[in-house]
């Protein structure tokens, strides 16, 4: 692809220990339908992962499984299995089979574990693992009596095993920095799948790992262009973004049915989905400057969602792309219902969990835990004479230990009050007529559509997607010594016209990308260690 | 289309509050959660199963009169219809305001609410089974080594009021008399598990075996780690070990239950045959006897799965000489203006009450382990209406009881916000270890238990 | 009470919402109809239905067998006896089909003094004029003198419509369910929402149903589509209408409406058929009146299709004769009357109403509280 050019040059880095990270929900669930299949229906899902360094994902750098995670696993595990080897599947998916179902055909099982290890294993199988893949199966299928049970046998194991769930990054001997080490091929060849597709490698490119072309940059640069086209590039923008922006608080996120009858779980669903259609639409398919996500009008509708926008739905029965039109505050995803819903109590707004949101995931800054002793009673009064969110939280000013962060917050927030706690419109609260103006860093907005153009020119909201997204392809929190490379990103970005596929190519294609240390070299020194102890 | 990361509920939920209230859970280190419910299973010695059951009434409640209701999850408060659960209620927990939508399908009365409640699926017509009830899939999921997949009755004395199927083709039966069910229970095929011979699954010694492989193959790995990553694989592997002890444990003789004891056989009890008909006086009686049976079955790892139905669908319950039937009655009865209800039809509300009752203490009073046999069980409860006066489904109200194993919590009063009733048991399937992420179909189905009844 | 048009700048929101405002100027709001029941008046039943409730098929069944046969059938419960309420013509006729082969007791009338409904024959005697025969008036629930509603007298003394009578909850609540026979209505051409003396009124069936919130109350905003034959619209009446005080009225039409309920589809076609709607200061919500006069055979055909169950309580014989003799509109040449007076009483929740053609797309009646509406993008 075509990038403007520009005059800085990648600095060295020297990058980190490879990584060991557990596969993520999601990681997983791809990996096993690329293997056998969507119809293969997964049922209970792993362990959450602890969200590190602002992402979900990162956690999984550090995550062990606790022994209901491996019952939960060997459920999983099985369940697969048993539905790969069933009469409906076993006819693609093992494609060969001996005469009588209850003897043991090596040949067989043999060509499955080639074909399936590949798959789940992200490279080929040793000589040793497909022995002891054989010899299991085959033992299973003498106490069982059946052949595809024995199969499935074995695969569970596989399934359940290390070499699977875990991403153990190997690294050889670097070639070019004689007693260094570089990431081998098929490590290679991962991280770039997981980054761009948030799914293990496919057939195209560890064929590519395996004659070595990712090792030159020519060969690399083919394979980030193709993935770079294909359509799978939104299920990497899906997985990204939905961490990235704290979707996995929908799981809890409840609203009082009382207040907000409106809302339901298809509200919440539909939500989340308009908001990665929108990051799509603009990112992907329309290729517009990054920073266009905080200030477009266009988006899409499902008819859950037109109820709580008091719109109508252009498919009643579906979605259709919508424009909000000139004048309306709705204004780029912090306006939309998953932004301004997900961040609100569950019978009011926030301006405070708003802003610190803006703070946090947009912006990438950290807001300090509310002291313990906090009192809470004046601003939730309700016989209150202070009928507007501003006007109560004009009080925190009173109290020093809330003035610090709440200053860092409300402000932002505030500009979102028109959006009441699940994002619908509202003009007055208490009869008050609301006033939306606020601040973000020193620049003064009126209203939620000027919010929208001070948060798309604060310079941390593109740093903070470079920073998140580096961090997110290379498996860990970037350290300080990551710092030039950032800056050099950074600065491309810019030249680039904030083109979120330029971005990637470029993070995919650098230097820093693959770079590793050997194991040796422990961990470096951390960022932001406030963050690595997890963002909300 | 969503991708949505979806998490689940487990049993180690921390932070519980944090997030607007809800349950939100974390991988801990391994020493962290070393002691939680498994370890429990584990301490206790393993070999109490947790067992699975529903019971079903017909005509619902009667809106106002049956619990008082709660804006927030919280204690239950029975009212009048419920008098008889009151004692019961640390035992149980009660969810209404749950709605089911039809997704244009149309409320075929006293039928879709059964059926979309145990299926998560409406039926397109009358009582159309698409998917199976939850007990057959729980059953699918735990029967395995046990004598009686599952174990169907009824009080009504007609074996097609049960509420468990398949498939629409494929429909449960129930047993009727307490004499037959106590045949073909404590007949000749009974082992009894204090004398009787224990035979080892031979799939469970293929699961052992292969994660002992594993293992083994596994082991190479931690040479390449550093040593933060080769001591989370070390957690890794120690886990796997507890789950191949529980597999160990599942391969030894069970211990001897001393609360196993073949009962005597109704017909001694009665010295005549057993009360029919639906008469509610003798559908109480026949209700109580089975219950003895079932609970009795259920101690002597008979079955793991049962199925029990108080009244049928269109409640044929009435009393002697009376025209009306229950079901008649919801239609039919005026409204006591000053009461504020049909006087009649509520009081065989309160009856149906009284035999659920009846039900739940039947397995209080069975002690099993260091508890009652009701702590190892969790049973689902529904009817089909939520008021039969006007065929609502909406709002219908759901019960559990049992805490089966130490997963469920109990006596809290879950109100629904307007979810869809699926949630229950979705809940269930969960609870019971089912590798689901959703149950339900269209706007029935649903992706997050009730986090607030799980441990 | 003020509405936004669908140009208001959301700026000026607050400044423009206090008077009437050029952005108010020749708007359309749309309503989805919610509730659909039979205006019944009740106070003291002793009053109303002085000798109780009318007798029920299977009540006159019973009275008219033996001691025996009465304890043989009634042994089972109501189960037992099957379909022999109705079957109980001279020669096994089903009643409610030939409703005169048996002769039971008169239909228990009301008879209070009040009733829902307006005058629709003009006069204040209820005496008979050219399109109108000789019945009793009542006086109007909220005063007025001389209203017709000859239903009621019908009715209200019948268990199935008396007050959360199950006819009409049913009725609620499968339209609810399923979405089939929902009425729609539009209000064309409304420059102000407090008063305006010329608006126009179309009436619509609705092919979407309407979304209801966790508690089963219909929610406001929802989009419906108008059900179409060959891209005309299946029903489409439009009438004249004006607001006074915020009080939506309709000059008498012959107007068809969609019904269903209690698995009876009907094109409800009436005659002098006018709407009192009032709207909620929030926009979302109306209450109103439907009156007018029904046409008997449509009536009689829905009345005897419930009676096959036993829980509305009436006798088809005497529902059938009393219909004929309460009958007071639209004299055939033999004399009988062939429409009946009636009035129902409606709420409806504000909505969208998609036409076929994008052209033209109702806006969501909505109070000062809420957004102005987007548009359609160009992509769709």
């Amino acid at each position: 692809m075509a990038l403007a050019s520009c005059g800085a040059d990648e600095p060295k880095i020297a990058g980190a220990a490879p990584t060991m990270r557990r596969l993520t929900e999601e990681q997983f669930r791809n990996s096993i339908a690329d293997a056998f299949g969507a119809d293969i229906k997964l049922g209970v899902k792993l362990e959450p992962l602890l969200r590190t360094g602002g992402l979900v994902a990162l956690g999984a750098q550090h995550a062990s499984v606790t022994p209901f995670g491996v019952e939960k696993l060997h459920q999983l595990a099985k369940s697969v299995a048993s539905q790969v080897v069933d009469p409906q599947h076993r006819r693609t998916l093992v494609a060969c089979g001996p005469t009588d179902p209850s003897a043991f055909d090596e040949a067989c099982a043999s060509q499955f574990f080639v074909r399936v290890g590949r798959s789940l294993y992200r490279r080929p199988l040793t000589e040793a693992e497909l022995k002891a893949r054989i010899e299991s199966a085959a033992a299973a299928t003498a106490t069982l009596g059946d052949f595809y049970r024995g199969l499935g046998s074995s695969l569970t194991a596989m399934l359940m095993g290390p070499k699977f769930l875990y991403l153990i990054e190997t690294t050889e001997p670097d070639p070019e920095r004689p007693g260094s080490v570089r990431l081998d091929a098929y490590a290679k060849a991962s991280r770039l799948s997981f980054f761009m597709w948030n799914a293990a490698p496919d057939n195209a490119l560890l064929d590519a790992a395996a004659r070595g072309d990712l090792d030159a940059s020519s060969g690399l640069a083919r394979q980030v262009d193709r993935m770079l086209a294909s359509v799978r590039l939104e299920d990497g923008l899906r997985g990204f973004f939905a961490d990235a922006f704290g979707f996995d608080q929908f799981e809890t996120l409840e609203k009082d049915a009382i207040i907000y009858p409106v809302f339901n779980l298809q509200v919440a669903e539909d939500a989340a989905e308009q908001l990665l259609l929108t990051l799509n639409d603009v990112l992907i398919v329309r290729g517009e400057d990054y920073r266009n996500i905080f200030t477009t009008r266009h988006s899409f509708i499902s008819a859950a969602l037109a109820r709580v926008y008091r719109v109508e739905a252009p498919n009643p029965t579906g979605w259709a792309p919508y424009e909000f039109p000139a004048g309306d505050p709705r204004v780029g995803i912090q306006s939309q219902v998953a932004f301004t819903a997900l961040h609100s109590h569950p019978g009011k707004s926030s301006p405070t969990l708003r802003g610190k949101a803006v703070r946090e995931l947009l912006l990438c800054q950290k807001i300090p835990e509310p002291p313990a002793d906090v009192d809470f009673s004046k601003f939730n009064d309700p016989q209150s004479p202070l009928k507007t969110a501003r006007l109560r939280l004009a009080m925190h000013t009173e109290q020093a230990a809330c003035a610090g962060c709440h200053k860092l917050t409300d402000p932002i927030g505030l500009g979102l009050e028109k959006f009441d706690g699940v994002g619908q419109l509202r003009i007055t609260e208490q009869g008050e007529p609301i006033d939306p103006s606020g601040d973000l860093d020193g620049a003064k907005f009126a209203d939620a559509a000027d919010f929208a153009k001070a948060l798309s020119t604060n310079p941390a909201s593109t740093s903070c997607v470079v920073n998140r997204l580096f961090g997110y392809g290379v498996g860990r929190v970037p350290s300080r010594q990551d710092q030039p490379v950032l800056d050099y990103l950074q600065q491309v970005f810019a030249s680039d016209g904030y083109r979120y596929r330029a971005l990637l190519q470029r993070v995919a294609t650098s230097k820093a990308f693959f770079a590793v240390t050997s194991e040796a070299a422990g961990v470096a020194a951390q960022l932001a260690p406030s963050e690595a102890k997890g963002a909300p | 289309m969503s991708i949505l990361l979806k998490r689940a509920a487990t049993r180690r939920s921390v932070l519980r509050g944090l997030l607007g209230g809800g349950a939100v859970s974390l991988a801990l280190p391994f020493l962290d959660c070393f002691l939680d419910g498994n370890g429990e299973a584990l301490a206790a010695g393993g070999a109490i199963p947790v067992r699975f059951g529903t019971w079903y009434w017909g005509m619902g409640h009667t809106p106002g009169h049956a619990v008082k209701d709660r804006a927030d999850v919280g204690e239950i408060q029975f009212l009048e219809e419920c008098k008889a659960l009151i004692p019961l209620r640390q035992h149980i927990n009660y969810f209404n305001g749950f709605s089911a939508p039809l997704d244009g399908r149309s409320n075929s009365p006293h039928r879709t609410g059964w059926v979309a409640s145990r299926t998560g699926v409406v039926p397109p017509i009358g009582d159309e089974i698409l998917a199976p009830t939850l007990d057959v899939l729980v059953a699918d999921a735990i029967s395995g080594g046990t004598r009686f997949r599952n174990l169907d009755v009824t009080s009504t004395g007609n074996p097609i009021d049960i509420y468990t199927a398949r498939s629409n083709f494929s429909r449960g039966t129930a047993e009727v008399s307490p004499v037959g069910f106590y045949a073909r229970l404590f007949g000749g095929d009974f082992v009894d598990p204090n004398r009787g011979e224990f035979k080892p699954d031979p799939r469970v010694m293929v699961e052992k075996s292969v994660l002992s492989g594993l293992v083994e193959e596994s082991k190479s790995l931690a040479g390449k780690l550093g040593a933060s990553d080769r001591a989370r694989l070390d957690e890794y592997f120690t886990s796997i070990r507890q789950l191949e002890n529980q597999l160990a444990l599942q391969l030894e003789k069970p211990p001897a239950n001393e609360m196993c004891k073949v009962p005597a056989s109704p017909r001694d009890v009665d010295g005549e045959r057993a009360p029919t008909g639906v008469e509610i006086e003798a559908v109480h009686e026949t209700h109580r006897l089975m219950t003895e049976l079932l609970v009795m079955a259920v101690a002597c790892n008979q079955t793991k799965v049962f199925n029990m139905a108080y009244s049928d669908n269109f409640s044929k319950l009435r009393h002697a000489g009376e025209t009306y039937t229950h079901h008649t009655l919801t239609h039919e009865e005026p409204t006591d203006v000053k009461l504020g209800y049909q006087p009649t039809a509520f009081w065989f509300n309160c009856k149906t009450m009284e035999g659920c009752a009846d039900f739940i203490n039947a397995f209080a009073k069975t002690r099993e382990g260091a508890g009652s046999l009701l702590d190892n069980v969790l049973i689902f409860a529904a009817s089909e209406t939520s008021y039969a006066r006007i065929h609502a489904v909406d709002n219908l109200p759901m019960m559990t009881f049992g805490k089966a194993g130490g997963r469920v919590k109990t006596g809290l009063h879950v109100p629904g916000r307007g979810d869809p009733i699926t949630r229950v048991g979705f809940t269930c399937l969960r609870a019971m270890g089912l590798p689901l992420d959703s149950w339900g179909a269209k706007s029935l189905r649903v992706t997050k238990p009730i986090s607030e009844i799980l441990v | 009470m003020h509405l936004w048009g669908p140009a208001a700048a959301f700026v000026s929101a607050v400044v423009c919402s206090v008077t009437g405002s050029a952005a108010d100027r020749g708007r359309t709001l749309g309503f989805a109809v919610t509730n659909w029941d039979t205006a019944i008046y009740e106070s003291r039943f002793e009053d109303e239905c002085p000798e109780g409730l009318t007798p029920s098929n299977e009540e006159n069944w019973l009275r008219g067998l033996s001691q025996a046969d009465r304890a043989r059938f009634t042994s089972k419960g109501s189960g037992g006896y099957g379909n022999r309420p109705t079957r109980r013509g001279a020669n096994g006729e089903n009643v409610c089909h030939f409703p005169t082969s048996a002769v039971d007791p008169p239909l228990l009338e009301a008879e209070g003094k009040l009733s829902y409904g307006i005058n629709l024959d003009g006069t204040q005697d209820g005496k008979a004029t050219a399109k109108s025969c000789a019945h009793e008036k009542f006086q109007g629930v909220d005063g007025t003198p001389a209203v017709d509603n000859q239903m009621y007298r019908l009715l209200g003394c019948t268990y199935g419509w008396r007050h959360y009578g199950i006819v009409d909850i049913n009725a609620d609540g499968q339209r609810k369910a399923n979405g089939l026979g929902l009425i729609l209505i539009e209000v064309r051409n409304v420059d102000d929402l407090q008063n305006d003396d010329d608006v126009e009124v179309a009436f619509y069936r609705s092919i979407d149903r309407v979304a209801v919130d966790g508690s089963a109350s219909p929610l406001p905003y929802g989009t419906y589509r108008i059900d179409t034959v060959n891209g005309v619209p299946r029903y489409g009446s439009v009438v004249k209408g004006k607001i006074v005080k915020g009080e939506l009225i309709t000059q008498p039409a012959n107007v068809n409406l969609p019904f269903y309920g209690n698995y009876t589809f009907i094109e409800q076609r009436f005659r002098d058929l006018s709407l009192h709607l009032e709207i909620d200061p929030s926009g979302e919500h109306a209450k109103g009146t439907i009156a007018g006069y029904y046409d008997v055979e449509q009536l009689w055909d829905y009345i005897r299709g419930l009676s096959l169950t036993s829980t509305h309580q009436y006798s088809c014989p005497a529902v059938f004769t009393a219909l004929k003799k309460l009958a007071d509109g639209y004299p055939d040449a033999s004399g009988q009357c062939t429409h009946i007076s009636s009035a129902f009483l409606v709420k409806a929740v504000n909505g969208f109403i998609q036409h076929p053609t994008e052209s033209k797309i109702s806006e969501a009646s909505r109070g000062k509280t809420s957004s102005n509406g987007g548009r359609v993008s160009a992509e769709n």
